[in-house]
């Protein structure tokens, strides 16, 4: 049930970014906006709690690359929120590196390219969509503790390493129940 | 091309979620793009932290003035530059230098893209520092208080004198072919070796062999000669003068 109502709101989304990569509608972009924004200032806030001032920067620097680079997005290759994600974690990883105290000269737009894909490929985009459903019905039904070291990777941004030291839990018990995860979405097979 | 030296799942997860430090990203970067199997891992990963992602909020009562702001910045900027049809990104971010602005006596090795932040004119214009007539390395980057990015270019058939590490090392099989006690490594092979391994890499006769490196804190060599490169390593090595 969740996941058809997800997936339509996503297509009204996608005709959003149509609108602005053809004819430069703010009104798409504006009902944009009152999409992702909430959901960039709580990625950003998760990172660093209270840093309400990172949390809009980062959401307006990605709201203007939505903007501008709207004629780049390719439905086929990735759905919206996937590049919106791409966008939001590059742009928080930019933003890290150029004010917290591990200041690096690295570039980030290097070593995390668009997941634009040059030769798409019917097959993949087939798979790509498939997966992508398999880890949202599989997502809802992992074990809470599973859910919990998931959200303190991908939303918090903590490594392994800190995740174990913020739950007070060894390394091992933290890579178990990631890789444990991993396993029920078919992300990670063992090779 | 098989590739059989693959990173960690964790590693893949810290580099998708974006919690891996930059020194090691660019190692999982450089990876992928030479090997399909950890592109498809990635894929997923990101898929699934997109989806970790739309789960988060729906409202936020504070984003009516952010948007008001907003709003007021893009129609500023649009009017600086002057344009209304889309643009295109503009700067180093999206342009790399192509192929064809390398040499072209280099144009057999192409530079992972994922480098040429560092390496933007081919291998041969680092600035490489010679440890033995047969092994040279070059420094790419460092983060504060963090690993060392390096290249390393031995010469075909020659070999690394033994070795141990005080911290953890990645290596990346850039270009040709070295082995150890453990096996051998080719093109696009990942290895990870920690503290405990003492190893002495020898590269095969076919070929130079290039790799890229992640150190942790400097190599200790322990043969009593190359013990002899000790202090230099640690001099090379940023942080390991405190």
């Amino acid at each position: 049930m969740n996941t058809v109502k997800q997936i339509d709101s996503d297509d009204h989304l996608v005709q959003d970014m149509l609108a602005i990569a053809q004819s430069r509608d703010q009104d798409a972009l504006n009902r944009l906006f009152d999409h992702y924004v909430p959901k960039i200032r709580a990625f950003c806030l998760a990172a660093q709690p209270g840093a309400n001032l990172m949390a809009d920067d980062i959401a307006q620097e990605v709201m203007i690359r939505i903007w501008r680079k709207a004629h780049t997005y390719k439905s086929e290759t990735a759905s919206l929120n996937t590049w919106v994600f791409t966008l939001a974690r590059n742009a928080r990883i930019d933003y890290l590196r150029k004010n917290s105290r591990h200041q690096s000269d690295i570039d980030p737009e290097y070593l995390w390219r668009d997941v634009v894909d040059e030769n798409a490929d019917p097959f993949k985009d087939a798979q790509q969509k498939r997966d992508q459903e398999r880890i949202q019905v599989g997502l809802a039904k992992l074990p809470q503790d599973q859910q919990q070291v998931l959200a303190k990777v991908y939303l918090e941004g903590k490594t392994h390493k800190e995740a174990a030291e913020e739950l007070s839990l060894p390394l091992g018990t933290i890579k178990s129940r990631v890789r444990l995860a991993l396993h029920k979405l078919t992300i990670y097979i063992k090779r | 091309m098989t590739i059989h030296y693959h990173p960690s799942i964790e590693m893949l997860t810290d580099y998708a979620a974006g919690s891996l430090s930059l020194t090691h990203s660019m190692s999982i970067a450089t990876h992928i793009e030479q090997c399909q199997e950890c592109q498809q891992q990635i894929r997923k990963l990101t898929t699934l932290g997109a989806q970790l992602f739309t789960q988060t909020a729906t409202e936020d009562a504070n984003i009516v003035d952010l948007k008001a702001s907003f709003f007021d910045k893009l129609r500023e900027l649009d009017r600086s530059e002057g344009i209304s049809s889309p643009v295109k990104e503009q700067g180093a971010t999206d342009q790399t230098p192509s192929e064809a602005t390398l040499p072209s006596w280099e144009q057999d090795y192409q530079v992972p893209k994922s480098l040429r932040q560092f390496v933007p004119f081919g291998y041969d214009k680092l600035k490489w520092m010679s440890l033995s007539p047969s092994v040279k390395i070059a420094t790419l980057c460092q983060e504060e208080g963090g690993a060392q990015v390096a290249l390393t270019r031995i010469k075909a058939g020659a070999s690394i004198p033994t070795h141990t590490h005080t911290g953890d090392e990645i290596t990346l099989v850039l270009e040709g072919a070295f082995s150890d006690k453990s096996g051998i490594y080719r093109r696009g092979d990942f290895i990870t070796r920690d503290a405990s391994h003492k190893h002495k890499p020898m590269v095969t006769k076919d070929a130079e062999c290039i790799c890229l490196t992640v150190l942790d804190s400097p190599i200790e060599f322990t043969g009593w000669l190359t013990r002899l490169f000790n202090p230099i390593m640690r001099r090379y090595h940023p942080h390991s003068n405190h």
